[in-house]
């Protein structure tokens, strides 16, 4: 060990390694190293400093350190690196140099993850940190962003309708009900250890009811919402805290129009309005609408019932809402965009279908799946079979397809933690898309 | 046989954990628990810190993730409840730098203990959502030491015996206060408020309410507060000096309950020195003291300000009722324009110019100066004294600044169309006897009152100005068209609008031949120039400037008024003259005579005739003669009339008739364009509105729109609603 002009050496398992006091503060007052150098500390040990870990790791990690840059030798398992940045607890770092901030145009597929579920998935959730959460029927998988799995969740192993990440640590979950035993519903988990926090309530008129939840959202502002189907009538869009876990609220639906069998919850913080969608085949037709909670007011709203005769085809599949355009972009069957002005009455405006229309109708697969939407930072995701095409601009250019070989169509995939994930229907198989970090120069 | 027994042979499952040696999870926990206590016995010098951190890691890896945790609680208690025991032992002074020591040594031993235990708290402590080492370490010495009985009351009686010390003079440790009270905090918001903030503010509280009581039985108002003061000042020092900075607001509400808001009422009222004293004697510092304390209190300014206000109304009252004082005009105005001066100084320095203040102010001049009727015509009297010959010698700026003042006083009358009437007759003798000083301070003062109250207000006065212009150049084109006239007596003609003056009735009188000549040409010229008009003579209102030889050849020059110049005249051709005979030559009326002849006879140093007998009224039997024996060290000599300044009681009695006469077409106007907007209106919704429409020119009195309203009535503009009598309709 030697201290002179901030030198400092190490002998990391049997491999001296020579580096600086500088070098090594980049690693912060948290980590071994930050804690080794305090003055707290006395560090006067004529030799070198011993640490009983793996070199080889250790080298990636000092390089970490020394660049900023991750470069992971083609010997070293990841599992391996990644234990060993916990210990030095440098882990935070490692996450950070894994993969760049995301660019829908700048994505190259980092890993294929195999699952074991029986049956085809439900509905794939990027988590805020880089993990995802799959649901299987009655079970969803969670992932950190490791890709490490954590034990599974589940409600009651109720059918699952949808999941949601809150934060990196909590999953709300939203499953059929189970007749006269107040099973399923909605519930929170815990996202590492997969224990169920508590289970969201919903009453009616002072009397808790079991209920069906359907498709889920969260507002930034600690409240979900999603669709609930009670015994009854209790139809409608159901709120709660995500802190006390709490109903907050509930937004019955009106005769002759579908809430509570909605496929599709979209927040929209600047409207302060919530965006539901049911779609085609769970309804007859096709139901879009803007709830305002304050006054309990469907500020918005469009159906395609009595636009079916002309074109048949023109069922909308999924819809999301883009404040900045004010407007709802709508996907058909065979992947044609749509768009439906918010700023009209919807009851009268029809959906501008884009002219774009690919063909496919005759190659379509064996098993096609239903098209997706996503939106992320201005780009336009849409997922069609087996790709999904990234659309860019004012007016939605197709700028990037991403597709892989295997593993059937996409049915649903998932934006976040600067990763994308996709769902595929045959083989149990996700795949975890990433920007590379950014260039040298 | 054998193989009979084989089948009978169990086969056992194969293992599949590994079970690490269960002592090695204790060996690790003594190598980690010793060094826990080195570390908490200052003698850490040899530890190796990748020694325990590798050793910690270990046991978590290993799942002794929840030994390693209890176990570092359980150590770091017992080492806290030996150190409380240490702390206990500590004697008098010594026990707070004793706490402070040990506080410090254990921040130090658990930042070590954190970085230890490093991995501990990322993995173990995160996915079990327990409490992570630092503040398990900080709630451990919360509990352990803070909240352990023989050092919880001990600590807090001596942190507010140290304080109440600081409060009565002694100085302390304030460094070491700094620390012990910064414990609390780090210990969390509610430790510090629960263990010390809440006791120190109850202890405070008691303090101030023993010590306010004691300062108000022996201090008079204006020491009490700067007391209270001073301890205000303090308490936010201490603050700032070593308690947390959110308890700021609180201490200070202690103090400002305590020693004001408990005895604002007293204060205030304090005999010979509270608020109306110091009111009285212009006590600038402790009025502005009032106001800063009691501003921080609930209902502490209204306080003040009510005191202040019935003090003014009282004073105020006072002032304008006085028959003394109202007996001069000028005086009574100024001394009105002084009290106001000397309330906007006290609001302006004292009071932060407080609108609040500011209203009351205003409030209450405009309740006492609408006490006293006459209070229009005072001011009017001060206006036209001031523009008379108060403003010689005085700049401009300043002339503003009277006029501005004046104004505010205008502004809280009621009766703004009283005021009127006499400034249009001040305004009218000014003009017509050409004594105004100033004509841009008129035309200012004109300028003021109709951004005050409007066009309509001063379009008559501003008529009154422009008939003095136009007779200006009247005057020159008539001695231009009559050269002639150069020689002989000059006829200056003023031509005053009808309607635009105030209405006098013409008086006739017969005037000198050489005068009515005069006259008869400029009326020739004037009507020549002008056509369908009517000019008659105003002869009441001017004035004459005669040359007067004297017995002895004295030459003056006389500046009389027109009836004084037709009674001197006359002298020109006899030497004596009875009273009967000047009345029958000049035709003047009786009353304007005598007041004429009284001022010619009987003001000393001015009589240019003698009176016989000598006396000071005038009798119907008197007979006058030239005075010749009359001197005067100066050529020009102004004779006066004897005019009252102030309106004498009939002449009152006449304006204020003249004024409610104006008012009666204003009032019907009013209910007119009242009812043709609202077409039906009750009895008080119709007083109320016409009360408020008029208010910016005169209060109306109910009884008397009642009567206009029963006139309108008989007139048709209005009828009663046939089945509720209190409505009333308009009918187009």
């Amino acid at each position: 060990m030697g201290l002179s002009n901030d030198r400092i050496r190490f002998n990391v398992g049997g491999r001296i390694f020579e580096t600086t006091a500088t070098t090594l503060a980049n690693a912060g007052r948290g980590s071994f190293f930050g804690a080794l150098f305090d003055e707290n500390w006395n560090l006067s040990q004529p030799e070198d400093l011993f640490i009983d870990r793996n070199p080889d790791c250790f080298a990636v990690l000092l390089d970490l350190l020394r660049t900023g840059d991750l470069n992971i030798p083609p010997n070293i398992p990841e599992r391996l690196l990644h234990k060993e940045a916990m210990f030095y607890g440098l882990i935070d770092h490692l996450r950070t140099a894994k993969w760049g901030p995301f660019d829908g145009n700048r994505l190259h597929l980092s890993r294929s993850v195999t699952g074991i579920a029986p049956g085809d998935g439900t509905a794939i959730r990027a988590g805020p940190d880089g993990g995802c959460c799959v649901a299987h029927g009655s079970v969803v998988h969670v992932f950190d962003w490791m890709l490490e799995e954590h034990p599974t969740i589940n409600l009651d192993y109720q059918r699952v309708n949808d999941v949601g990440w809150i934060d990196s640590g909590n999953i709300v979950l939203s499953a059929c009900e189970r007749l006269g035993r107040g099973d399923g519903g909605m519930g929170l988990f815990s996202s590492s250890s997969g224990e169920l926090r508590y289970k969201f309530q919903v009453s009616h008129d002072n009397q808790i009811k079991s209920y069906s939840a359907g498709a889920l959202s969260f507002s930034p502002d600690s409240k979900i919402f999603t669709s609930c189907k009670g015994r009854s009538n209790e139809y409608g869009i159901g709120v709660w805290d995500q802190i006390t876990g709490k109903q907050l609220d509930f937004f019955y639906e009106s005769p002759g129009w579908s809430l509570g069998d909605a496929d599709k919850l979209q927040w929209l913080s600047g409207k302060n309005c919530l965006l539901v969608a049911t779609l085609f085949p769970r309804k007859d037709n096709c139901y879009i609408s803007l709830l305002d909670f304050r006054d309990k007011n469907m500020v918005w709203s469009w159906s395609d019932i009595g636009f079916l005769a002309t074109a048949e085809e023109k069922r909308v599949r999924d819809a999301i809402a883009m404040e900045e355009s004010n407007s709802i972009c709508v996907v058909n069957e065979f992947e044609d965009l749509g768009f439906i002005d918010m700023r009209m009455d919807g009851g009268g405006s029809s959906v501008r279908w884009s002219s774009r229309s690919r063909l496919m109708k005759s190659k379509m697969p064996d098993e096609p799946c239903y098209p997706k939407l996503a939106l992320h930072e201005g780009q336009l995701f849409s997922s069609m079979n087996d790709s999904i095409s990234v659309f860019c601009g004012s007016d939605w250019v197709l700028t990037s397809r991403l597709k892989r070989s295997y593993g059937g169509s996409i049915c649903d995939f998932s934006i976040g933690g600067d990763r994308l994930f996709a769902l595929h229907s045959e083989e149990n198989v996700f795949d975890v898309w990433e920007t590379l970090p950014p260039p040298i120069i | 046989m054998s193989n009979q027994k084989k089948r009978n042979f169990q086969i056992e499952a194969f293992k599949h954990r590994v079970v690490v040696d269960p002592k090695y999870a204790d060996k690790t926990w003594q190598i980690l628990e010793r060094a826990i206590h080195q570390i908490y016995n200052q003698d850490a010098s040899g530890l190796s810190f990748e020694e325990l951190y590798r050793n910690a890691y270990n046991m978590v890896l290993h799942k002794f993730g929840e030994k390693l945790y209890t176990g570092f609680i359980a150590t770091m208690t017992s080492h806290l409840k030996e150190k409380s025991k240490l702390i206990e032992a500590a004697q008098g002074g010594s026990f707070l730098e004793e706490i402070n020591k040990k506080w410090n040594e254990h921040n130090k031993a658990l930042e070590m203990i954190r970085d230890i235990l490093m991995y501990m708290d990322r993995t173990y402590i995160e996915s079990t959502k327990k409490t992570h080492v630092h503040p398990m370490g900080l709630n451990l010495w919360r509990d352990n030491v803070v909240h352990f009985t023989k050092i919880h009351t001990r600590l807090l009686n001596t942190l507010l015996d140290l304080v109440q010390k600081e409060r009565t003079g002694e100085v302390i440790d304030r460094g070491l206060m700094r620390n012990v009270i910064k414990m609390f905090m780090d210990l969390g918001e509610s430790v510090y408020q629960e263990d010390f903030e809440k006791p120190f503010l109850d202890a405070s509280s008691e303090f101030y309410k023993v010590e306010s009581q004691e300062f108000i039985e022996s201090c008079d108002c204006g020491d009490y507060l700067k007391k209270a003061e001073k301890r205000l000042t303090e308490e936010i020092e201490r603050v700032a000096h070593y308690l947390d900075a959110k308890s700021e607001e609180k201490i200070t509400s202690v103090v400002e309950k305590e020693m004001i808001a408990n005895h604002m009422q007293r204060l205030v009222h304090m005999e010979n020195s509270g608020l109306v004293n110091m009111l009285l004697n212009d006590k600038y510092d402790d009025l502005g003291r009032m106001y800063n304390l009691f501003r921080r209190v609930t209902n502490g300014l209204v306080t003040v300000r009510d005191v202040m206000t019935s003090h003014l109304r009282e004073m105020g009252k006072q002032l304008v009722t006085d028959p003394e004082k109202s007996k001069d005009p000028v005086e009574f105005v100024q001394r009105l324009l002084d009290e106001r001066d000397k309330y906007d100084k006290i609001i302006s320095t004292a009071f932060g110019n407080d609108k609040t203040f500011q209203n009351a102010l205003n409030s209450s001049f405009e309740y006492f100066i609408n006490l006293n009727a006459r209070s229009p015509e005072f001011i009017s009297l001060f206006v036209d004294d001031k523009l008379r010959k108060g403003l010689k010698g005085i700049a401009d700026v300043d002339v503003e600044v009277i006029l501005d003042k004046v104004m505010m006083l205008f502004r809280y009358l009621q009766e703004k169309d009283v005021f009127e009437k006499y400034y249009k007759q001040h305004l009218a003798k000014r003009l017509l006897s050409g004594k105004t000083v100033s004509d841009e301070a008129e035309r200012s003062l004109i300028v003021k009152l109709k951004t005050e109250c409007g066009y309509q207000f001063t379009s008559k006065l501003e008529g009154m100005f422009t008939d003095m212009k136009t007779s200006e150049d009247t005057m020159r084109g008539f001695y231009g068209s009559h050269p002639e006239l150069s020689e002989g007596p000059t006829l200056i003609v003023q031509v005053l609008t009808t309607g635009s003056w105030p209405t006098q009735p013409a008086v006739p009188c017969n005037l000198p031949a050489e005068v009515s000549v005069l006259c008869e040409k400029f009326r020739s010229y004037y009507l020549g120039t002008h056509t369908g008009r009517r000019l008659s003579w105003q002869t009441n209102m001017g004035t004459a400037d005669i040359k007067a030889i004297f017995g002895k050849g004295q030459k003056h020059e006389l500046n009389v008024s027109t009836f004084q110049m037709c009674v001197l005249m006359l002298f020109n051709n006899s030497d004596r003259l009875s009273y009967k005979e000047i009345e029958q030559a000049t035709e003047i009326p009786a009353a304007d005579l005598k007041r004429c002849l009284q001022s010619l006879a009987c003001v000393k140093g001015k009589n240019v005739i003698k009176k016989e007998p000598m006396s000071k009224d005038i009798g119907e039997e008197d007979s006058f003669v030239v005075n010749d024996k009359f001197t005067s060290k100066f050529y020009k000599v102004k004779i006066g009339t004897v005019v009252a300044q102030k309106e004498t009681e009939p002449e009152k009695q006449e304006t204020r008739q003249r004024v409610e006469e104006d008012r009666k077409p204003q009032i019907e106007a009013a209910i007119v364009r009242i009812m043709k907007s609202r077409k039906i209106l009750d009895h008080n919704n119709i007083i109320a509105e016409v009360t408020k429409q008029l208010q910016p020119r005169f209060l109306a009195n109910p009884t008397e729109i009642k009567k206009r309203i029963e006139s309108l009535i008989e007139r048709d503009f209005l009828e009663r609603d046939s089945t509720d009598r209190k409505l009333y309709r308009y009918l187009a």
